[in-house]
């Protein structure tokens, strides 16, 4: 899955910066399922085809309906220079069945510390 | 999810209303068609003078004020930013002012910013029960309280304040009283020849069903308020001072000529449908909605009796955001979640997580109001489901 372009930005009221990504093709309950590797997901799958959230504290999150072919992301802004990549990395990795995280993982983890450097110097 | 299928139901009419009536697209169309008149502004008379006609039509809507003393502006933000900077600007020594906890950013950071510069002393007092009562008001009054600027109608709660009560108590002591009307106007009668407020700011883009960058304030007595801004007014143009007559002792610059179109028009609308008829119609479907979504257990409402078309609500187990996106996205409706630029109000009703408002207007059909029920009742019954976790 490929992330085409940003369609929408704004700054969120809790002062997220908020981009509405457009895919190639359209996000499942299984893309979710594998986010959740990453962080934290939470679901209301029987509204619709199902509403998903995915929960990165410090990064961002991503908020979609399964079927849809666009998400919204929003990023915490103090370091969405150093997590903006990994959105993309998330997206592009994604296969449907099996998939090998350790890269993403060791990525993960790098930036991981960066972000808890920037954030709160540690 | 395809809502791009689902006819949109907008209940997001406390922030923008939508859709505006027909005649206010053909004036604004109008407006355009033509040069612009503006007195003083040009050798044409072709075009409507919509600054008149617009001044006049407002100031009789609302009661019959001096049209004169109606000016117009951007918007509320504007006006409260006019009428707070003005007010002090005449005061040399710091004294003592109140707002109250349901007051909207418009208040609240302006009088913020003149506390931090030490200009004033600024207490907040409490509501109760989605009110600030008039012994609340006497209650925090200080011998050096010279004004209290608070809203009419919470643009979250709904609730109408009872500003006639306060507004007499204030004036018994000799406190300006500024009076943030922005969700009332268009929504409930407002007498500004009777009732005892100093002045009385609107906006053109909600219950007065113009557009966004039209706003404008009633102000009793000229001289209270000092101008903070000069320049060009079409009038007395030999004078470098800026002329002090009303209304271009704070109308500077050229009009938006289509806002004051639309609001005109607007406002024809509303004395044409009749306010009793709007508020019976409000009325009924806010009820509607209440009593449905008091069906699910797991739906708080903050004011079951609002007195507008307001009501705020939150999902336990689903933040409020979540519910927003979920009505846009799953079901094309639209509401507005967060705070609503009301801190003080959300730190006191949800801990300052902020909830989810909808609000209908003239313009909102029953079945729409059944439908987005359904929708957040929906939401409700699947609020509890959780698919996994790193």
């Amino acid at each position: 899955m490929r992330i085409l372009r940003s369609v929408r930005h704004k700054v969120c009221a809790d002062g997220s910066f908020m981009k509405e990504f457009l895919l190639d093709s359209p996000v499942s309950a299984e893309f979710f399922r594998y986010l959740g590797t990453f962080g934290h997901v939470e679901s209301l799958h029987r509204v619709g085809e199902g509403f998903y959230k995915f929960e990165k504290p410090d990064w961002f999150s991503i908020k979609g309906f399964a079927g849809d072919t666009t998400v919204e992301v929003r990023f915490k802004k103090e370091v969405m220079d150093l997590t903006v990549d990994f959105v993309y990395s998330l997206f592009s990795s994604f296969r449907e069945g099996n998939v090998d995280l350790s890269s993403l993982k060791q990525r993960e983890q790098a930036i991981g510390e960066r972000v808890r450097k920037r954030l709160y110097g540690t | 999810m395809v809502p791009d299928q689902k006819p949109l139901i907008y209940l997001n009419n406390a922030a923008t209303s939508w859709p505006k009536p027909p005649r206010v697209l053909a004036a604004i169309a109008q407006s355009l068609s033509l040069p612009v008149f503006g007195s003083g502004r040009t050798t044409g008379t072709q075009g409507d003078d919509y600054l008149t006609l617009a001044r006049d039509r407002l100031s009789m809507f609302l009661g019959g004020a001096p049209p004169e003393h109606l000016v117009f502006t951007h918007n509320a933000t504007d006006s409260l930013n006019i009428l707070i900077s003005g007010f002090l600007a005449g005061k040399k020594e710091e004294c003592h002012v109140l707002t109250t906890a349901l007051d909207h950013n418009s208040v609240l950071r302006p009088l913020h910013e003149y506390e931090q510069q030490c200009r004033i002393r600024l207490d907040i007092i409490p509501f109760r029960d989605c009110s600030v009562s008039p012994d609340a008001v006497q209650a925090s009054l200080k011998p050096d309280t010279c004004l209290v600027v608070m809203t009419h109608g919470s643009n979250v709660l709904g609730s109408v304040q009872d500003i006639r009560a306060i507004g007499e108590i204030l004036h018994d002591h000799g406190i300006y009283f500024i009076v943030d009307g922005a969700q009332t106007a268009g929504h409930i009668p407002v007498d500004l020849k009777d009732l005892p407020v100093d002045a009385f700011v609107i906006t053109g883009h909600k219950g007065l069903l113009g557009v966004p960058g039209i706003g404008g304030f009633f102000l009793r007595d000229p001289e209270t308020i000092a101008p903070i801004r000069f320049g060009g007014t079409g009038t007395d143009s030999f004078s470098l001072l800026h002329p002090r007559g009303m209304p271009e002792r704070f109308e500077i610059g050229t009009h938006n000529y289509p806002g004051l179109a639309a609001l005109a028009a607007g406002v024809e609308f509303l004395n044409e449908t009749g306010l009793a008829t709007i508020m019976e119609k409000a009325e009924k479907q806010t009820l509607f909605l209440i009593r449905e979504l008091k069906k699910e257990e797991n739906i708080m409402i903050y004011d079951e009796h609002p007195d507008l078309p307001i009501i705020a609500f939150n999902i336990k187990g689903v933040q409020n955001d979540d519910v927003g996106f979920v009505l846009a996205r799953g079901f094309n409706i639209i509401a507005r979640t967060g705070l609503h630029c009301a801190p003080l109000l959300h730190k006191a009703i949800d801990g300052g997580e902020g909830c989810v408002r909808i609000s209908p207007s003239w313009f909102t059909t029953d079945e729409e109001c059944r439908l987005a029920a359904d929708a957040i009742r929906e939401i409700a019954r699947n609020a509890d489901s959780t698919v996994g976790q790193a």
